[in-house]
């Protein structure tokens, strides 16, 4: 009993832990929007052009989030 | 338990939710998305078309407003000038009107006047017999002789129509007034003893007797009136 | 519909929240037990009690019947769609739920015809549609009342593996809540109170037993439990439900008689039983009446939001990526490799042995495509029915309403982003680099 409570603790902290990685996706998509949006801001005529790219851009940054996602996933409930 | 299956990932829902997706995509294809999205193009071939079709029944309304306009100006300019000639043409009708009115007044008043004159100048004549008469008498009353009648009539001819000496031989225009109205064979005799070339005849009974004959530059009073003021005078 | 709802709502959105404080007092709400594949329903389980599933060798699981209302809610708006769609140069207004959908058609087609213009449009809008129907509706699941709530009534447990062999030796009673039923075959959980063993009943102080007492619990006060009832084979038993009213938001109460077991689990249950009487605590669980509080129970939903199966996301963002390599080769014929295997300026540019690696990098990103479209869709809903059910259990009464609206957007925009990726994805390749720059030059 003893032995799986500390494995539990362990994989909450790690979990936790590994969701940290998810503040630099944000970071990512932050600058992303931000920037595309002064873009569109100073430049409407090309919004759509923008837009896609800047949704690209966010899917890429995002990704790195999910990795973190996945890897707290996968201590939660794989290990 | 495999990684895969504690995250939950198993081959046959795997392959299940992937032949539904191909399922799904074929039935949507075939009955939704082909159909519908030939619809919005057809549509939108329409929308194309009929804007297209407004535009030219735009310009053709257009060109029909400039001829509309065109017309109704020429028509507004012919209905002026037909008012202006139907107010002309009225002033002139109403003028020959007023003209022949005019005259027709004219020649009834002159006509009124005539028969009036020539009333007056009957009952004069009339009134110039039993004058003659009642003179006649006074006369015989005053002298106690007979005149016949042949003589009265000399007698009451030349009281009325004799002319003065001082007027026999003027020429021009001569006016002769006389007391009653000359008959035609008096005027005659007159008109011979003046020898004038134009007389006219005005009768006025204050006279009393004689002739007043006027010329263009003398008055020759040969009347009965200017007798008796003498008379009167020299009695006085 | 001949009824004039105007100025109605307000009663019906009055009524809601009366039902919603009734039902809240009579059946407070209790956190779920959070597991990431889906449940898997129990065996023997009938639908409407009626019908039973053949044995495909595949278990039912929860998500996979939130997969087949998405199928079927498809199904019913293609037929709906399909048989209201006006014929050719027919203009006549269709009514308002097929003009919107029209409308919001027209608006997803030119919007994807202004991201990948050329011959393949049709066909990307296709698979562009397909993807965001079927993710709206299976995230938009989470929204219905009941999803996640509702389910069969299940008494709780673990296997016990023995260490060395790694079989299973036996069934070990664990964390649970004690039922109250609330309708005739109709239970819901008590939140109130856990169930604990009777091991552990006695270890707890009088205080606390009394405290336990005073929030209606049954065990752990002292009192001695009947002993467990077992089923008999003609019994009608099968009403198993819970109701874990989950939504603050009013939803008709549904007893869904489901999960009704047959004869011979429950002799097997027996029988298993007697043979591991002596080593394990160990009660048979398909042969307890349900609420019997011998044992201690769980929810198992019937219907969970598929999108937080990963057998969902993995297969679409499969499809996805699968579709996208066939696209490109469509287009660009078997030049599209040349794209991950760029040897062509390895010997006539200094910076060629970069252009391979960055067709390598490609080609790992092709992958990583796999795993990013899976697990975005994934974590977004998983958090977001998690959230809309760790907030209902806080408070139910007004207050998860925000998340559901946020939860509505996030609906949308997961299907969108799905999409629109996939979209782009094929779109980029469809055209080569080379093309790419002579058309931009054309173009300007």
């Amino acid at each position: 009993m003893e032995s799986e409570a500390l494995i539990t603790l362990g994989k909450a902290i790690g979990a936790g832990l590994a969701m940290i990685g998810a503040a630099g996706g944000g970071v990512g998509i932050g600058l992303a929007v931000g920037g595309a949006v002064q873009a569109m801001g100073r430049n409407p005529d090309f919004t759509p052009t923008i837009q896609t790219n800047m949704i690209l851009g966010v899917a890429f940054a995002e990704a790195v989030a999910i990795y973190a996602l996945v890897v707290s996933l996968i201590i939660l409930f794989v290990l | 338990m495999s990684p895969l299956e504690s995250l939950g990932i198993n081959g046959g829902y795997l392959a299940i939710q992937i032949i539904a997706f191909i399922v799904i995509y074929t039935l949507l294809s075939r009955f939704i998305y082909d159909p519908l999205a030939k619809a919005l193009r057809e549509r939108r071939e329409r929308i194309a078309q009929g804007l297209e079709d407004a535009a030219a029944a735009e310009s053709a309304r257009k060109n029909a407003e400039a001829e509309r306009d065109n017309i109704l100006r020429e028509a507004r300019a012919e209905a002026a000038k037909i008012i202006d000639d139907a107010r002309s043409r009225g002033e002139e009708v109403a003028a020959q009107i007023e003209a022949e009115a005019r005259a027709d007044a004219d020649k009834l008043r002159a006509d009124a006047r005539a028969e009036a004159s020539q009333q007056l100048e009957q009952q004069l004549a009339g009134l110039r017999g039993q004058v003659a008469q009642i003179s006649v008498a006074m006369a015989r009353q005053l002298i106690n002789t007979e005149i016949d009648s042949k003589r009265q009539q000399a007698l009451v001819s030349e009281f009325f129509s004799k002319v003065p000496a001082a007027a026999k031989g003027m020429s021009g225009k001569v006016e002769v007034v006389s007391a009653m109205p000359l008959d035609d064979k008096e005027k005659d005799q007159v008109r011979k003893q003046l020898g004038a070339d134009e007389v006219t005849f005005i009768v006025d009974p204050s006279i009393l007797g004689g002739l007043v004959v006027r010329g263009q530059d003398r008055v020759i009073d040969g009347s009965v009136r200017s007798g008796l003021s003498e008379m009167a005078a020299s009695l006085n | 519909m001949g009824i004039n709802w105007k100025g109605k709502r307000r009663y019906i959105a009055l009524l809601m929240l009366i039902a919603s404080i009734a039902v809240f007092l009579i059946a407070p709400p209790v956190v779920p037990v959070v597991q990431l594949p889906g449940e898997v329903y129990p065996e023997g389980w009938k639908l409407f009690g009626v019908l039973s599933m053949p044995d495909t060798g595949l278990p039912m699981t929860n998500t996979m019947m939130g997969s087949i209302i998405v199928w079927v809610i498809i199904g019913l708006l293609t037929i709906y769609v399909a048989t209201r769609r006006p014929s050719s140069g027919d203009e006549v207004p269709r009514g308002g739920f097929y003009n919107l959908f029209e409308m919001a058609f027209e608006g997803l087609y030119n919007f994807i015809g202004g991201i990948a213009a050329g011959p393949y449009q049709h066909e990307i809008f296709k698979v562009f549609m397909t993807i965001f129907l079927i993710v709206l509706l299976s995230n938009w699941l989470e929204l219905i009342p009941s999803v996640d709530s509702i389910g069969f009534l299940e008494p709780h447990y673990e296997e016990i593996v023995d260490e060395e062999t790694g079989e299973v030796i036996g069934e070990e009673l664990t964390d649970g809540f004690e039922t109250i039923e609330i309708l005739s075959g109709v239970f819901h959980l008590n939140g109130k109170c856990e169930w604990i063993s009777p091991e552990a009943a006695t270890e707890l102080t009088p205080e606390e037993q009394q405290a336990r007492a005073d929030r209606g619990c049954v065990t752990g006060t002292g009192v001695e439990l009947p002993p467990p009832v077992l089923f008999e084979g003609a019994d009608d038993h099968g009403d198993e439900a819970a109701h874990d009213e989950e939504q603050g938001a009013a939803e008709s109460e549904e007893a869904a008689p489901e999960g009704e077991e047959s004869a011979e689990s429950a002799e097997e249950a027996v029988a298993g039983e007697a043979e591991h009487a002596e080593e394990e605590v160990h009660i048979p669980i398909h042969a307890v009446a349900a609420g019997d509080p011998n044992v201690p129970w769980v929810v198992l939903p019937y219907v969970r939001v598929p999108s937080t199966d990963l057998n969902l996301t993995i297969a679409l963002a499969i499809i996805a990526v699968v579709w996208t390599q066939a696209i490109g080769f469509r287009a660009l014929g078997i030049g599209y490799l040349g794209k991950f295997f760029n040897f062509k300026t390895i010997f006539t540019s200094p910076l060629g042995g970069i252009d391979v690696a960055v067709g390598l990098l490609e080609l790992v990103g092709e992958f990583a495509k796999l795993l990013s479209f899976s697990f975005r869709l994934l974590g977004n809903i998983f958090a977001g029915s998690i959230l809309l059910f760790v907030t209902s259990f806080v408070f139910p009464i007004i207050f998860p309403l925000p998340f559901f609206i946020l939860e509505f957007f996030v609906g949308i925009i997961q299907a969108v982003v799905f999409g629109l990726l996939t979209a782009i994805f094929m779109n980029l390749a469809t055209q080569s680099h080379d093309h790419d720059e002579h058309d931009d030059a054309h173009a300007h």
